[in-house]
């Protein structure tokens, strides 16, 4: 028994919470490959703003496009819906009209990091303390996890969390891919040592994958290696394959509904017949738009089907 | 380490302190601690429990320019302590009043009796505001019409305990009385475990079986919801604190709706579900635009049929505020009389009705000796507190007194009693009263204690939390239990 008001508010809590996660864990791994790549290699702080959907409302702010007002916008914006302070703070009131439905230890975790982040969220700003703030992010998201799979009964409140969360992480995902990995593959000046492999392992690290990814493929990071890894791999965590798998296995635990299984089926499948050795820059961005748009579809259904299912609830 | 100073005011009862400095027999335990302990132990021991609070998310809700804001419940970690003799006595009391108000709301919507046998005035019932037309006839389970009764107790000084008012529409504060306790027993473990204070965690239990015991006849399994206005009612958090711990659903209006068949449903990602019991926290007045405030968008359109049809029961019944009124008050030791055959256990404040002429003009002779109550104001707002009023605001209260004299009472100054209570880093009398909250369905069933609410400005008799009041724990201590 769920209703759909709390429904909708489990899943948004779900997807805010898994945001501030990925988004604190992207704005980690730029900083470090900056600090890592040597001058020579062109970089820029922009990549964040792409990845995260945010280019035209950080342009609309017509701040200085440079490290201090990108990460704050990213990380301690209050008027930007997406940042980590706001993300916490949106997945902390979705969730507090839904404390009947939640362990009490989750409630309080989510308290607990909501009161750090909302006190500490210029230091995830500094450099010098951005790594120690966005840590203590991670690893908050990370235990509200832990404490849902270790004492949740697996109820449909708990399917929609765990739907949420794979909804916002295969988004993620796709985007990183999108930007990150187009950049790597598409046109770049001639002439300056590029460092393929430091940049192939941060877009790795920026998803957590890359250890997983040397268990896995027991391979210097290749280009095919890591997006067949990010795409394809059914074990990882944070695979598009593998959280589409995820999202069709909440679905079948949740009330019936006739749209989003083949949704996802049509996105598999997609997926199944890639080729990563022929993938080129061009070919990987219209891959990436088509999962935003199956993505998407799945995400109005959800919303269609549970939330705002008014056509077929009125009496 | 010092030795704590307890305290106490003159002319005033102390819950914890003789006037001669020992303590009262079911505290001693407590003070001989607090003396060990000091001031300073006291106040980490308080920033602890602070500590807790926030952590908790127990919180409530407060307006400030049109905006509610969340703040953390203010808890003072010394507790208040009655014997637990006192105790089953007040509680006996309390069901007495509570079945006589039932009686009292069953029979204006109904036969009327009270007012054909002159013991009630028929003017009264015809102007009060909480008196709904709309509930005339009904017949809801048990003749009971109030499930949910919290009565605000005070101590004078001279040690008797009075009920100063039921609230009977929808009283908050039991969450705390739960949450309180939890905080209560990290600072004082060590308490708990040599003596015994009886425990109050049963409440939501018994709230849970009253709640069921009012199921239409032919249910077997009653699906049972808190209904809430939502997350901007200052008592949000308690409304979701009790959904959960009975483990059932807390709605919003928008989740229910009311069939062509006067069946009420919510709507879950599975479709419509019957809900056969409300335990509604939203105003009468609110509750179905159909009926009430045409309005309102926090209510159920069609609740009122749904709930006349018998399809499902509503707790506290519509139209049980007609009760919920200091001038009704009044009149609760003759309802007793009348309806019980019984003399009441627990005395009222003696009242003036402005109502009555000489009653009246008593009052606003005596407006500076005197607290004048609105009838129908909650939340400590509109009060008159005559020996700390202005001449200015006396003139104010007089007019209005004037002008609509029925919605008016007053009563003696009493010397609300205090209790030693943490300010800044020292242990300073501050003034208190008790919200015990009693059950009424099949059975009934008194909370072991309450909320007590403390006044925490120096001086001030003004305990609500959205005026700068707080709370302490309250222990009923039972001195013959076995340690």
């Amino acid at each position: 028994m769920l209703l759909s008001r709390v429904a909708e508010n489990l899943y948004w809590a779900a997807r805010y919470l898994e945001r501030a996660e990925d988004t604190a864990r992207i704005v980690r791994e730029h900083t470090n490959l900056i600090v890592d790549l040597p001058v020579s290699v062109p970089v820029t702080w922009q990549p964040l703003l792409a990845i995260t959907g945010t280019v035209e409302e950080f342009d609309e702010r017509e701040r200085i496009v440079g490290e201090a007002d990108i990460i704050h916008f990213l990380v301690a914006e209050r008027d930007n819906t997406g940042s980590v302070v706001m993300c916490v703070e949106q997945a902390r009131e979705n969730l507090r009209t839904t404390r009947e439905v939640i362990p009490r230890d989750a409630w309080q975790a989510v308290n607990d990091l909501h009161l750090y982040v909302a006190s500490h969220h210029l230091e995830g700003v500094e450099r010098r303390s951005r790594n120690r703030f966005l840590d203590r992010v991670i690893a908050d998201s990370q235990r509200m996890v832990g404490i849902l799979a270790g004492t949740m009964s697996r109820d449909e409140a708990y399917e929609m969390l765990r739907l949420g969360r794979h909804v916002e992480r295969a988004d993620m995902t796709t985007r990183v891919i999108d930007v990150r990995a187009g950049m790597l593959m598409g046109e770049r000046p001639d002439g300056i040592e590029h460092h393929d492999d430091v940049q192939w392992a941060s877009v790795l690290r920026s998803l957590s994958a890359l250890h997983m990814f040397h268990r896995a493929v027991r391979a210097p990071v290749s280009a095919p290696d890591a997006l067949g890894f990010l795409l394809l791999d059914p074990a990882f965590p944070r695979s598009v394959t593998h959280c589409l798998r995820e999202i069709a296995a909440c679905v079948r635990r949740l009330p019936q509904e006739p749209h989003i299984l083949p949704s996802c089926d049509v996105a598999l499948n997609r997926l199944g017949r890639l080729s990563v050795g022929q993938i080129t820059g061009a070919s990987l961005h219209q891959l990436a738009d088509e999962l935003q748009l199956y993505i998407a579809a799945i995400d109005t259904r959800i919303s269609e089907s549970w939330f705002h299912a008014d056509a077929g609830g009125e009496p | 380490m010092t030795m704590a100073e307890l305290r106490t005011l003159t002319g005033t009862w102390d819950e914890l302190i003789c006037p001669d400095g020992s303590p009262r027999a079911a505290a001693a335990a407590l003070v001989e601690r607090l003396r060990a302990l000091g001031p300073a132990e006291l106040q980490a021991r308080q920033d602890l429990a602070d500590l807790d609070i926030l952590a908790k998310g127990i919180t409530f809700t407060v307006y400030s320019d049109g905006r509610g804001i969340d703040r953390a419940w203010p808890f003072d970690v010394i507790p208040r302590v009655i014997a637990a003799t006192e105790w089953s006595r007040i509680e006996a009391g309390l069901v007495q009043r509570l079945d006589a108000l039932n009686r009292f709301i069953d029979d204006v919507y109904n036969d009327q009796r009270v007012i054909a046998d002159g013991v009630f005035p028929v003017e009264l019932l015809a102007d009060s505001v909480n008196y709904r037309r709309q509930c005339r006839g009904v017949r809801p389970a048990h003749g009971v019409w109030a499930h949910v009764c919290g009565s605000d107790l005070v101590r004078d000084h001279d040690g008797t305990m009075y009920v100063l008012e039921d609230n009977l529409r929808v009283p908050s504060g039991v969450s705390y009385v739960l949450e309180n306790r939890l905080v209560s027993k990290r600072a004082f473990a060590d308490l708990f475990e040599k003596q015994s204070i009886q425990p109050v965690d049963a409440y939501t239990d018994e709230l849970y079986r009253m709640l069921c015991s009012l199921a239409p006849a032919a249910v077997e399994r009653p699906v049972v919801v808190v209904l809430t206005p939502g997350i901007y009612n200052s008592a949000y958090f308690e409304h979701s604190f009790l959904a959960q711990r009975m483990g059932i659903e807390l709605v919003e209006g928008s989740d229910l709706v009311v069939d062509g068949d006067d069946v009420v449903h919510m709507r879950t990602i599975a479709g419509l579900r019957k809900v056969d019991v409300i335990y509604r926290r939203i105003d009468d007045s609110f509750l179905d635009p159909e009926s009430f405030r045409p309005d309102s968008t926090l209510g159920v359109p069609g609740l009122m049929r749904a709930w006349r049809a018998g399809n499902v029961a509503i707790a506290n019944a519509p139209g049980a505020g007609v009760a919920d009124d200091k001038v009704v008050y009044a009149w609760v030791p003759d309802l007793i009389r009348y309806y019980l055959g019984q003399e009441p256990l627990l005395p009222n404040v003696p009242t003036h009705r402005c109502l009555y002429a000489d009653e009246r003009r008593f009052v606003l002779d005596h407006l500076g000796e005197l607290v004048v109550k609105p009838a129908n104001e909650s939340g400590g707002y509109g009060l008159l507190i005559g020996n700390r009023s202005t001449a200015q605001e006396r003139a104010t209260v007089a007019a209005a007194i004037e002008a609509d004299p029925r919605n008016w009472v007053a009563q003696p100054i009493l010397a609300l009693s205090t209790a030693p209570t943490l300010c800044d880093g020292d242990l300073a009398p501050r003034h208190l009263d008790l919200r015990p909250f009693i059950l009424s369905g099949r059975t009934s069933y008194v909370t072991k204690g309450g909320l007590t609410r403390v006044a925490l400005r120096e001086g001030s008799l003004v305990v609500n939390s959205s005026q700068g009041g707080g709370s302490k724990d309250t222990w009923i201590v039972d001195l013959d239990a076995a340690p």
